[in-house]
């Protein structure tokens, strides 16, 4: 008796049990039962096209994520996106008073952009395909660790990666911590190859600025707490350090050198035809920190998300983004989402609109605006909508706008006449589509 | 019965569709009529406020209260049809008000199946308490109507408020798929279970639950106790060849608590558990 009661959770009652229902049943014998979890592949898969005012950055974009359980509780993820990027992209040199004439990247041919015209590089193209795979398992009953691997593949630039992520849960699984450390090594092979640090910008054909290919090794680390505060509220912190070292310069970015007194172009090097142009330099390594904080609420099935990001590095850019998206549910499967950004950033401490002529060179510098001082604004509105067979569609719209300082310090002589700094317009559209649950 | 009653029906005509239905809906009402504990008049109403007097009961009454006997006995008591007066201390609603340790010490003198006198077809209780057959009531309905409507269609899946049994497969021979409800995500779907025949019954407490000073208590409450069961999953799904037996099975795994999965391995039965 004494052992039976030790092991009463294990005792096996499956034939009396049926027997009894037998007779509550007033069956013969227990029939049969055939029952097998289906374990189909979740799909999401996704359209995105990135359209830049004035013929500048257009992207197109289609992404494929695959989630299936092999196992129990262990799963597989694949994903596979395609981005066919076009347009003109800014290429540091600033606009001038006359018509300036571009060496292209391949060294193979030129272009030439009008007074007063922002200097594009028109011949910005490219594909790139990127695949990865990862694989999520429990450990122990409350801890998830999931592992993954990525190639990314484009004309001129690859890049690998690894990462891993382990999350506990505590606290009646209303704490999660998680950790996380993400490796990657990527290799720039520039068109026409990489330029010379601080070297000048020469004729068709003469490539005698240009070096072979680079690299560069990032490693990313991450630790997070998500808690549950009550019922309808969830706070998440994330701290994360990135850390870049190797080439980080841009090969495809030059400065234009000036008349520090007249703001013209200054002379470039004797039969290249050219003004002056230095392809820029920045550090081999980047340190970079970055706090995220996010809320999200519900109300009454309506659910808001706040978050604020903070990030600093060791080039000087510090930048705050500030979130927030609501989102409007009408019945069980339609809802509306709201969607509001503000970006700030600082600049580089080398970033410099111009270098000017006679003076010494500094050590670091870049004119590519994205590590410019400039204010962001995104405002978007997504809807989405569950279909009668349990797949779920979305459509989302959004309009970027950003602005930098159009007229700085450094805007001598002609240069202040000029936009040193253009606005950006962006207008994003997506549609996304999931299924395979049923 | 408080929750919806569906019958698929595989074949293609719409007379057998509508006998089937018509068949299953009556009896579900029957069952519910005749059992609930919310109805007055009907035999649980006459038991409840018999005042100590013994009550004779009718053959089906008596089955059921044979098999409650039964279920007593192979769960050394945590299943107990005398338990729901602890209903009156915990009101499972998503908040913080647990009971005082006093409130639910002065019920338990009135639960225990142990203190009722049952010998067939007379039952009696002792003065103040109660009996609740909900607990097998909405998988003994599945059971029972499946059986009628097995006379009009073989090809139908029953679901009463997610305790299904599948007579057989759809007409072309597929199976039904049937989803199993995640517990952190309402309305979205854990799991995918194709049932081709028998049973898949679900007990858990995803929604029913109380939330003091971090801790939670599920709605699955130990009669001996009076307190509920500590670790058990968030829910649990039991695949038998009746809907009865596979929601017996899951509930006595969730009073088994943290043991639940080991409980249920130990009866050799199919099930799915989600934490």
């Amino acid at each position: 008796m004494q052992l039976k009661r030790r092991n009463a959770a294990l005792r096996e009652i499956g034939t009396p049990l049926a027997a009894a229902t037998c007779a509550l049943l007033g069956q013969s014998a227990p029939g049969v039962v055939e029952a097998q979890e289906l374990k189909p592949w979740d799909i999401d898969s996704s359209m995105l096209i990135y359209s830049e005012s004035d013929g500048r950055v257009q992207d197109l974009s289609l992404n494929v994520w695959g989630r299936k359980e092999l196992l129990e509780d262990k799963f597989l993820g694949l994903t596979l996106g395609v981005d066919s990027l076009t347009g003109a992209s800014p290429s540091g040199a600033t606009p001038a008073n006359v018509v300036q004439t571009f060496t292209s990247p391949s060294g193979n041919s030129q272009y030439a952009v009008a007074p007063g015209a922002p200097a594009l590089d028109t011949s910005f193209h490219d594909t790139r395909v990127d695949v990865s795979a990862s694989w999520e398992m429990p450990v122990a009953r409350l801890g998830l660790l999931s592992v993954g691997a990525n190639l990314s593949d484009e004309f001129d630039y690859t890049s690998a990666g690894v990462n891993a992520r382990y999350a506990r849960d505590f606290n009646n699984r209303n704490t999660t911590l998680s950790f996380g450390l993400a490796l990657a090594n990527d290799t720039v092979s520039p068109v026409g190859g990489s330029p010379i640090p601080f070297a000048p910008m020469l004729g068709v054909g003469d490539a005698r600025n240009k070096d072979g290919d680079q690299s560069k090794n990032v490693t990313d680390l991450l630790i997070g707490l998500s808690q549950v505060l009550n019922r309808h509220t969830i706070f998440q912190i994330n701290y994360s350090l990135s850390q870049a070292d190797g080439y980080l310069t841009d090969p495809y970015k030059f400065l234009s050198v000036v008349d520090p007194v007249t703001g013209n172009p200054a002379a470039g090097p004797p039969g290249s035809g050219r003004y002056a142009y230095l392809f820029e330099k920045r550090p081999d390594t980047r340190d970079k920190q970055s706090i995220y904080a996010l809320l999200k609420r519900d109300f009454d099935g309506d659910v808001l998300e706040l978050s604020y990001r903070y990030m600093t590095d060791d080039w000087n850019i510090d930048s705050q983004t500030i979130e927030a998206r609501y989102r409007f549910n009408f019945g069980a499967n339609r809802y509306l989402q709201p969607h509001v950004r503000f970006y700030q950033q600082t600049a580089a401490s080398f970033y410099n609109t111009v270098l000017f002529a006679g003076a010494p060179l500094p050590t670091y510098a870049t004119a590519d605006q994205r590590l410019g001082e400039f204010d962001g604004i995104t405002l978007g509105l997504k809807y989405g909508q569950e279909t009668a067979s349990g797949n779920e569609w979305s459509a989302r719209i959004e309009y970027y706008t950003q602005s930098g300082n159009a007229s700085p310090g450094s805007a001598v002589g002609a240069l202040a006449n000029l936009d040193l700094y253009p606005d950006l317009n962006a207008l994003i559209a997506q549609f996304s589509y999931k299924f395979g649950r049923r | 019965m408080a929750s919806p009653c569906e019958v698929h029906v595989g074949d293609a005509d719409r007379t057998t569709a509508e006998r089937a239905f018509a068949v299953a809906a009556a009896e579900a009402r029957r069952i519910e009529a005749k059992f609930s504990r919310y109805s007055s008049g009907n035999i649980i109403h006459a038991i409840n406020t018999a005042e100590g007097r013994p009550v004779v009961v009718d053959a089906e009454t008596a089955r059921l209260l044979d098999y409650a006997a039964q279920l007593y006995e192979l769960s050394d008591g945590k299943f107990d049809v005398t338990s729901g007066v602890l209903r009156r201390a915990w009101r499972f609603d998503g908040s913080d008000r647990v009971p005082s340790p006093e409130a639910v010490a002065a019920l338990l003198p009135i639960v225990g199946w142990d203190k009722v006198r049952w010998r067939a077809p007379e039952l009696a209780l002792p003065r103040g308490m109660e009996i609740d057959l909900g607990g097998i009531g909405k998988e003994y309905a599945v059971d029972s109507a499946a059986g009628l409507v097995r006379a009009v269609s073989s090809r139908c899946l029953l679901n009463f408020g997610g305790d299904l049994l599948a007579l057989g497969p759809q007409q072309d021979g597929t199976p039904w798929r049937v989803g199993v409800e995640s517990v952190s995500d309402a309305g979205a779907v854990a799991r995918h279970i194709d049932l081709t025949i028998g049973a898949l019954a679900t007990s858990g407490d995803s929604r029913r639950y109380l939330l003091k000073d971090g801790t939670r208590y599920g709605h699955v409450l130990d009669p001996r106790t009076g307190w509920p069961v500590v670790g058990a999953p968030r829910s649990v799904t039991v695949a038998a060849a009746t809907c009865t037996a596979a929601g017996m099975l899951a509930t006595l795994a969730l009073l088994q608590g943290a043991g639940a999965e080991a409980f249920l391995e130990a009866q050799g039965v199919q099930f799915w558990a989600l934490r």
